[in-house]
């Protein structure tokens, strides 16, 4: 048997040599031929004996060959050789095929990896299909502090006592764990710098089966008294870009001014049980005051700010868990019933009754990140596997083109003795050949593409990037699939029409009249392609509408010459008490700066998406049953409003009289006015209270001033009822952003700005200082960034189309030389010629664009959540789209059409 | 001439495995000696001759080597390997059965 094996590989490599066999019947025949005159043949009738007794030389020659172990890869490769000869005779058309497979497969690749990363790939943690997510339904009072991704039903935030109950009493979890991602001020090495932390509870990475690169991660106890152990863990990157992989193990870091020592590294890949948070510093939950210091939680029932997650014991199922930790959630909530300000029988009900804990599956984490992106990155998606199957369309027209032209080589191999098979597998063999090549070049290009997009995706946006720049085996499986069966679909295409027994028949009727199946096939293609194009551009369009709208709509005042950053004195260090003082002192300092016309700041950031919200208590105003109405509460400074430039409509503006002794006062906009007051003058002098709770005394304020409307949380929303009230005259202080009215270059003053903040203090950092446009332009970036793709994809598609159409035009025109050639003898003009196929071209379009428009409405219905201040039946989208398309079909029929027309009757006549 | 036999399928390489168990022989060796021990009721068809020689050898049941004929050529004689003469034992014994079986059934009938 291993003889055999190893005779087999000897041959396999050493095939012999055609000479060999020559000379061995060579021989044979010499034998006959002695033998036969030794019979007493002449020399003349033993030769033919002989060669009558061996038969055909070459058949047995031939018979040798197909005897060896390597025949059936000869002949593979033979079909290959015989497939890239094919190819490189019409190297143009081929060419084209190739790029268009690679584009499709390049951009399907890249923006699947981005789609796996985000929405499908598990966690890096072990076993990440024990994972389960918590959320409740049911009414909660008091602070919320959310990151996003909760709605109705699905709060993911919990407060600090209800985890460590949770935690505690379960039985279907082998660990509960908490964190919470919060912005720092780090120092290292004199050094000081904003980073990202996530505070988490000290089961943390054990619970998620995270290792050490260095040192030790937290453990159980390192979640101890409130306070009482200023330890912290590095994440991976952090270490190795920001500290230089120095050996930090029980080294001394400053966060937000006090001292935390480094226990260890956590392993690299490993970011957080949140996909989309990317900490720097992992500190124990319990230093909550020291990250947070305006804000004291641990110990409250009604600060919900945790989000938690769990691992399920071996054996538990999701349904057990739900059961048993939501007996347990219920029976705490009835504990902290009787503590709430309201206790009637309604409360009751949306806070026990109507409550209730979700346990989900959880391999891939909880992620608001992924929610907001879910939907842009589908409908990215979605796009792409348009353009993949007009590229497959397009190269099944472009082979079948080619296939018609080379009618006559195939009849002459079939009058050669061809088989069916055999033209299949070569025509299979060109096709596959296609796809490896498309598929390879679009492999290749790939991860450039993907690291282009991925740098392009962050510019903008500050910190570190969430997405690696990492082609994974699902985006590999998914390309090779793509791939294979876009091949066998497009190879198959002219086999079709090949395949054909009365094939000879067919060829004659189709040189007649060019009237064939294939042209029927082609402009289905061709169609096909149009529809999808067109559905490709106005999805293209819409979204460089929205991207349009949203830049230039008007927040209400000027945001040129508007420069914007942030100052963080907790973060340098400064307890408490230090915070509004040497707030004050940087607004003073840079209002004395040369070139600055206004200053002021907010602990509310204009236009990036956030907001600070609550509930407020309005003197004159009688509150409808049960009605729950939040407004806007920034606390900004005297200027504020003056250096954005809102205007003042009634009674005036915070000013330098307004201080943290002085009656407490605010100013309302006119949305607050409409909601509360029946005019402006009626606001002034009116009483707005925010009322207390444990972390903050209640607010009472005097109506001053009524002002415009201004966008505030976004440019997307619409201007919300707001009441800015003093930051001096607040219980506590907080982190502001200042925004500067300057006359000067924004990087002149970026420096000057810097430079008085030093003076003040050096420790202190200026951070994200950039001018207000910019501002904006990132809080859209995810619109910007799909508004970009939608574009590319449809520019590509009308390329493809064009390509696809002028293919189809040129194999249909030639075909028609007789005919045109007649028409032509018959007086007819060249000018009327090219409109005939030009005529023809167009009504194909219009048919395809007619059947397209519905599809199109109902596509952009669907993606309408996407967009902004565009409707769905938006004229100048569908009318350019259609445009677009007119234009690439007319020119693509202008060549061919042109080129029939410069046709010679007489020559033409005589063909065929 | 005398009346030929139609090979059956697969005899061919069992004979070309007997004619040579002895002594290495060339392919017009071994026709021959198909022929005359068959008193010339098998010709073997001289065009299938070579294929199946080098089919034989690429299995591994027989080797070739280039030496010199009775009348000084240059020639390939081909001989059993170790694997040939199994295969030869083997193919025998299915033989014998065969023929066994089709005689048994002839008599009977």
């Amino acid at each position: 048997m291993l003889n055999e094996l190893w005779s087999r590989v000897r041959f396999f490599f050493g095939s012999k040599q055609r000479e060999e066999v020559d000379e061995e019947i060579g021989f044979h025949m010499e034998r006959e031929v002695e033998a036969n005159l030794a019979a007493g043949m002449s020399t003349e009738e033993a030769r033919r004996q002989a060669a009558i007794a061996f038969g055909g030389r070459e058949r047995a020659r031939e018979r040798c060959r197909e005897e060896r172990p390597s025949w059936s890869l000869e002949l593979l490769l033979r079909d290959v050789r015989f497939a890239f000869r094919g190819l490189a005779r019409n190297y143009g058309l081929s060419l084209i095929a190739i790029l268009t497979l690679a584009i499709a497969i390049c951009a399907n690749t890249t923006i699947f990896s981005l789609l796996n990363q985000a929405l499908l790939r598990a966690l890096p943690v072990s076993r990440p299909d024990e994972l389960v997510v918590l959320s409740f339904a049911g009414s909660f009072y008091g602070h919320h502090h959310s990151e996003g991704g909760s709605d109705e039903g699905h709060v993911h935030e919990f407060s600090y006592p209800m985890y460590r109950d949770l935690s505690d009493k379960n039985t279907a979890l082998s660990g509960l764990i908490a964190s919470v991602p919060a912005g720092v001020g780090v120092t290292w090495n004199n050094r000081s710098e904003a980073v990202s932390s996530e505070m988490v509870s000290g089961n943390y990475f054990e619970t998620l089966g995270v290792r050490p690169a260095l040192g030790r991660l937290f453990v159980a106890s390192d979640e101890s008294a409130p306070g009482a152990n200023p330890v912290a863990v590095l994440n991976f990157d952090y270490w190795k870009t920001h500290l230089a992989e120095a050996p930090v193990e029980g080294q001394t870091l400053l966060v937000n001014g006090t001292p935390f020592t480094i226990v260890g590294v956590a392993a690299p890949g490993f970011h957080s049980a949140v996909w989309g948070r990317m900490p720097d510093v992992y500190v124990p939950i319990t230093m909550q005051r020291t990250v947070q210091p305006e804000w004291d939680m641990l110990n409250d029932r009604k600060s919900y700010w945790i989000t938690l997650a769990g691992r399920l014991r071996p054996g538990i199922t999701l349904q057990q868990a739900t059961a048993s930790l939501n007996a347990l959630f219920l029976s705490e909530r009835r504990i902290e019933f009787p503590t709430l300000a309201d206790t009637t029988e309604s409360t009751r009900k949306a806070f026990i009754d109507a409550a209730h804990l979700n346990v989900d599956a959880g391999a891939r984490g909880f992620s608001p990140m992924r929610d907001d992106l879910k939907t842009p990155l589908t409908i990215i998606m979605g796009m792409v596997l348009l353009v993949i199957v007009m590229a497959v369309v397009n190269v099944a027209s472009l082979l079948l083109v080619r296939a018609a032209n080379r009618v006559r080589e195939f009849s002459v191999r079939y009058a050669l003795g061809a088989t069916n098979g055999q033209i299949l597998r070569q025509l299979l063999c060109e096709g596959l050949l296609l796809g490896i090549f498309g598929a390879g070049l679009g492999l290749a290009s790939a991860p450039a593409a993907l690291a282009m997009l991925i740098r392009w995706l962050a510019h903008g946006s500050d910190g570190e990037q969430i997405f690696t720049a990492t082609l994974d085996w699902r985006v590999f499986a998914f390309t090779a699939a793509a791939t294979l069966i876009g091949s066998l679909v497009f190879s198959l295409a002219p086999a079709i029409q090949f395949w054909n027994p009365r094939l000879v028949d067919s060829l004659k009727q189709q040189a007649g009249t060019g009237k064939g199946s294939s042209l029927r096939f082609g402009k289905t293609c061709v169609a096909l392609q149009i529809g999808f194009s067109l559905l490709l551009l106005v999805g293209a369009g819409m979204f460089v509408r929205t991207i349009q709208n949203l830049r230039s709509v008007n927040p209400g005042y000027e945001t040129e010459h508007l420069l914007a950053f942030n100052l963080a004195p907790a973060i340098a260090g400064y307890p408490a008490s230090g915070v509004a003082p040497v707030e004050q002192r940087a607004l003073d300092a840079i209002a004395a700066l040369p070139g600055v016309r206004a200053v002021g700041a907010t602990n509310d950031e204009d236009l990036v998406g956030d907001g600070v919200e609550g509930d407020v208590e309005v003197s004159g105003y009688k509150a409808k049953p049960n009605e729950e109405y939040d407004v806007e509460l920034p606390w900004v400074s005297s200027g504020y409003l003056e250096s954005l430039g809102v205007p003042l409509i009634a009674g005036r503006m915070l000013n330098a009289g307004d201080t943290a002794t002085s009656q407490k006062v605010s100013v309302v906009n006119e949305s607050f006015v409409k909601h509360y007051f029946a005019n402006a003058q009626a606001a002034l002098g009116q009483h707005v209270n925010r009322p207390g709770n444990k972390n903050r005394a209640s607010v009472d304020t005097v109506v001053v001033g009524v002002v415009g409307d201004v966008k505030h949380a976004s440019v997307r929303d619409p201007a919300a009822p707001t009441c800015y009230m003093h930051y001096l005259q607040q219980s506590r202080a907080a982190g502001l952003t200042y925004y500067v009215r300057t006359w000067q270059a924004p990087q002149t003053a970026a420096n000057g700005i810097r430079a008085a903040v030093a003076n003040i203090d050096p420790k202190l950092i200026v951070n994200d200082i950039k001018p207000m446009t910019q501002a904006i332009d990132g809080s859209i970036q995810d619109q910007r960034a799909m508004a970009w793709l939608a574009a590319i994809f449809g520019g590509i598609a009308a390329l493809l189309t064009g390509i696809g159409l002028y293919g189809i035009l040129a194999y249909s025109t030639a075909q028609r030389t007789r005919e045109i050639g007649i028409r032509m003898a018959l007086g007819a003009q060249r000018g009327t010629v090219v409109q005939l196929i030009l005529r023809e071209t167009l009504i194909l379009a219009g048919c395809a664009v007619g059947v397209t428009i519905p599809i199109a409405l109902l596509t952009a219905r669907a993606v309408r959540s996407q967009l902004f201040g565009v409707s769905i039946v938006d004229p100048v989208v569908y009318v350019s789209g259609v445009l677009a398309i007119c234009v690439v079909a007319a020119v693509a029929a202008f060549v061919p059409a042109r080129r029939a027309a410069s046709i010679d009757p007489s020559k033409a006549l005589r063909t065929e | 001439m005398p009346q030929t036999a139609d090979l059956l399928q697969g005899t061919l390489d069992m004979l070309i495995l007997k004619a040579i168990v002895n002594e290495p022989q060339h392919g017009w060796a071994i026709a021959l000696r198909i022929q005359q021990v068959s008193k010339n009721v098998l010709q073997v068809g001289q065009g299938s001759l070579y294929p199946a020689l080098h089919r034989l050898e690429y299995r591994g049941w027989i080797k070739a080597q280039w030496g010199a004929s009775e009348n000084n050529r240059k020639a390939r004689f081909y001989s059993l390997t170790i694997a040939g003469k199994k295969q030869l034992v083997a193919e025998l014994e299915n033989w014998q059965r065969l023929a066994g079986a089709v005689n048994l059934v002839l008599a009977e009938i």
